[in-house]
């Protein structure tokens, strides 16, 4: 198993005619991917690398059975991208717009909470279970270089820092269930800890890492969980940005999340809040593998 | 986008929402001709985008033509956060009998509305005295905030009767102009009641959501464009104005090794580790990819030519989609460009993925620079560059 997506996973995609579109369904078509449709307005009938194109959602969903969607539309129209995915009865919905209007990112949350719908994202390179499937962009061409399938579940604020953490698992021989960027934005579909949990009942899934920033209450929230017994299995957490506290308070220095609101948001309070609730806090990269040896 | 005092009420005020008159001064002359036009009583304020003005003495209440010309004057010409006041706010003097707080903000997931029936005050204060005065209510963004949810949420603030029913009316319509603006934080203090129960926004603070402008045309139009006193800065920010593609960054520092790092997660690491081991970043950045070397050069520009620059790390995460031969690139053009020596001034490269091939071929023509071998780590670019810049020193 893996959480989220898998062999089974039927993907349409939104926008597939746009040049990111193309380019990353050649990619997961290549990687194996059931890529079963893609959808653009006005171009209903055509097709793409064999994949048959509809104009609406809802088509797509009822002619291909497709439960899941990724959309590559611009940021001023993600939103009602993502109403028309949830609509059209996609359960998995992969947003990668980046700079997303506030009020529409809300609201895309808002909508998919309401119907159940797990929407990742926004700001995301995607997701991936090594072997099986992958949403988004995520791997690039070669994504057999950077993760390889194994027993390790990976959640990260940032999508380098997703393949950077799988690649210095694989040179020590260790491989990855499921590997998510959950998106960089503030707002974003899930949190962190949502993921953990969905990890948590994975039987293929040992332990957890996740990368974290300075700003918003998703590492709080993750320690909260592992003290309150919500997530059991080992969680090993990265957290970057402690350079931040020797500027003033208000500089944004990486993602549009990572500005620190208040004392409880810098990298230090999250770090120190992992580590008391039981996870274990590394500081580096290359200790990541040994952190994994140590708690298995 | 703070927005100033003026551009904030007239948005209100567009959406029908009651603000007191007001108008811009630039001279003493034309803020007494305004205060006349209110009878006199006004009150004169700098015209920045910032709160508490009040604490600097950028706010004056006044009772005539003169005194409102007096104040000008005083004001005009000095600075506040580091530029030089040149516009006034004149603003009609409300009636006030009652002043209550409200705001508007977004929370990780949520839109959350903070309000109180003492207003006036920084709500930090009230709520270090008195939290229980404070109602904190999140909103549901497909729902949003209904007249008669904002009235019994001021009803648990403690208004009642005529006042209750006016400002919980307002408040709702307030909240639809917060979402049609596109503003991500709003705060209205004081918020205020004649003697007739009547509202009034007195105190109106706004940012506008930057990832929104595109749809909010005349607000890109009237507000003043962010930009930075720091020459190199101010031509990042006008590169990204310029060339397609993601926003990069470019903050300078006070340390000598020059960063050119992405995506942003790596940034944060490479910058926590090169502190760790004892090196000062000059500055951060933060780039996303776009198409063309345009915007990477000019990044680059900006880090030769900062004169505390030492040495340059490019950093990149492993490489998925953007290609390794479009950093090489640009490098090439802005050291050509720059007169730059890698051999006096170290040049670290980290940057796998598609292309690398022809990025090292690139790199190799450029003597002096060292491009990382293909097992190396964010944290040993790091470690290079420190050491690198450390013996450039010496």
């Amino acid at each position: 198993m893996s959480i989220l997506i898998d062999e089974n996973t039927r993907v349409v995609v939104q926008g597939i005619t746009g040049n990111q579109g193309l380019f990353d369904t050649k990619l997961a078509l290549a990687y194996g991917v059931k890529i079963v449709a893609g959808v653009t307005p006005g171009r209903g009938g055509e097709e793409v690398y064999g994949v048959p194109v509809f104009d609406t959602m809802l088509q797509a969903v009822r002619n291909t059975g497709a439960n899941a969607a990724v959309t590559y539309v611009p940021a001023s129209r993600s939103r009602n991208a993502v109403f028309e995915a949830i609509e059209a009865g996609c359960g998995i919905v992969l947003a990668t717009a980046e700079n997303m209007p506030k009020h529409d990112a809300v609201q895309a949350v808002a909508m998919s909470r309401r119907a159940d719908a797990w929407l990742i994202g926004f700001n995301t390179n995607g997701v991936i279970s090594p072997g099986k499937c992958k949403l988004g962009g995520i791997g690039g061409n070669d994504p057999d270089a950077i993760y390889m399938p194994g027993r390790l579940g990976i959640v990260s604020r940032s999508g380098g820092m997703s393949a950077e953490l799988a690649w210095v698992l694989k040179r020590s021989g260790m491989g990855v269930s499921t590997a998510v960027s959950m998106g960089g934005d503030r707002t974003t579909g899930r949190m962190m800890h949502e993921y953990l949990e969905l990890f948590e009942n994975d039987p293929e899934t040992d332990a957890m890492i996740i990368y974290g920033e300075p700003g918003t209450d998703n590492e709080s929230k993750v320690a909260r969980a592992i003290a309150e017994g919500l997530i059991k299995k080992p969680v090993i957490a990265y957290i970057a940005g402690t350079f931040q506290e020797r500027y003033p308070a208000g500089v944004s220095f990486g993602h549009v999340a990572a500005m620190i609101v208040n004392k409880d948001d810098t990298a230090s309070a999250k770090r120190s809040a992992l580590a008391s609730a039981g996870a274990n806090v590394v500081t580096t990269l290359a200790a990541i593998p040994d952190a994994v040896r140590n708690v298995l | 986008m703070k927005l100033t005092e003026d551009l904030a009420k007239s948005l209100l005020r567009r959406h029908g929402l009651p603000v007191p008159d007001g108008a811009v001064a630039q001279t003493a002359e034309e803020a007494g001709a305004i205060a006349r036009e209110y009878g006199g009583a006004a009150v004169v304020k700098a015209l920045i985008a910032a709160g508490r003005r009040g604490k600097q003495g950028l706010v004056a209440v006044v009772d005539d033509e003169q005194s409102a010309a007096r104040e000008t004057s005083r004001m005009l010409g000095t600075r506040a956060f580091g530029n030089p006041i040149t516009k006034i706010y004149v603003e009609r003097r409300a009636t006030i009998a009652r002043e209550l707080y409200l705001s508007f903000a977004f929370t990780d997931q949520n839109l959350r509305m903070v309000i109180c029936c003492e207003g006036g005050v920084d709500i930090e204060t009230t709520y270090a005295r008195n939290p229980e005065k404070i109602v904190v209510a999140d909103i549901d963004p497909l729902r949003g905030l209904k007249a008669w949810d904002a009235v019994g949420y001021w009803a648990d603030a403690g208004l009642k009767g005529q006042a209750l029913a006016a400002v919980g009316r307002m408040t709702a319509s307030l909240y639809d102009a917060f979402v049609a603006c596109d503003a991500v934080m709003m705060e209205i203090n004081p918020l205020t009641l004649d003697d007739d129960n009547k509202p009034l926004l007195v105190g109106s603070m706004m940012e506008i959501d930057d990832s929104a402008l595109f749809r909010q045309p005349w607000i890109e139009a009237e507000a003043v464009s962010e930009t930075s006193a720091n020459p190199r800065e101010a031509a990042v920010i006008l590169a990204n104005r310029s060339y397609p593609g993601g926003e990069s960054r470019y903050t300078e520092l006070d340390g000598n090794i020059g960063l050119l790092v992405a995506g942003g997660g790596a940034g944060l690491l490479q910058h926590d580790m090169i502190v760790e081991l004892g090196g000062k970043p000059a500055n951060h950045t933060d780039v996303s990819p776009a198409p063309g070397t345009e915007k990477l050069e000019a990044i680059l520009d900006a880090i030769f030519t900062n004169p505390r620059s030492r040495s340059l790390l490019i950093g990149y995460n492993y490489l998925q989609m953007a290609r390794c031969d479009q950093v090489a690139k640009a490098l090439r053009i802005s050291v050509d460009r720059n007169r730059v020596d890698p051999t006096r001034f170290p040049i670290v490269m980290r940057v796998f993925g598609p292309e690398e091939k022809k990025a090292r071929e690139i790199a190799a023509s450029i003597p002096g620079v060292n491009y990382l071998a293909p097992d190396a780590t964010l944290e040993d670019g790091c470690r290079m560059i420190v050491e690198l810049t450390r013996q450039a020193a010496e």
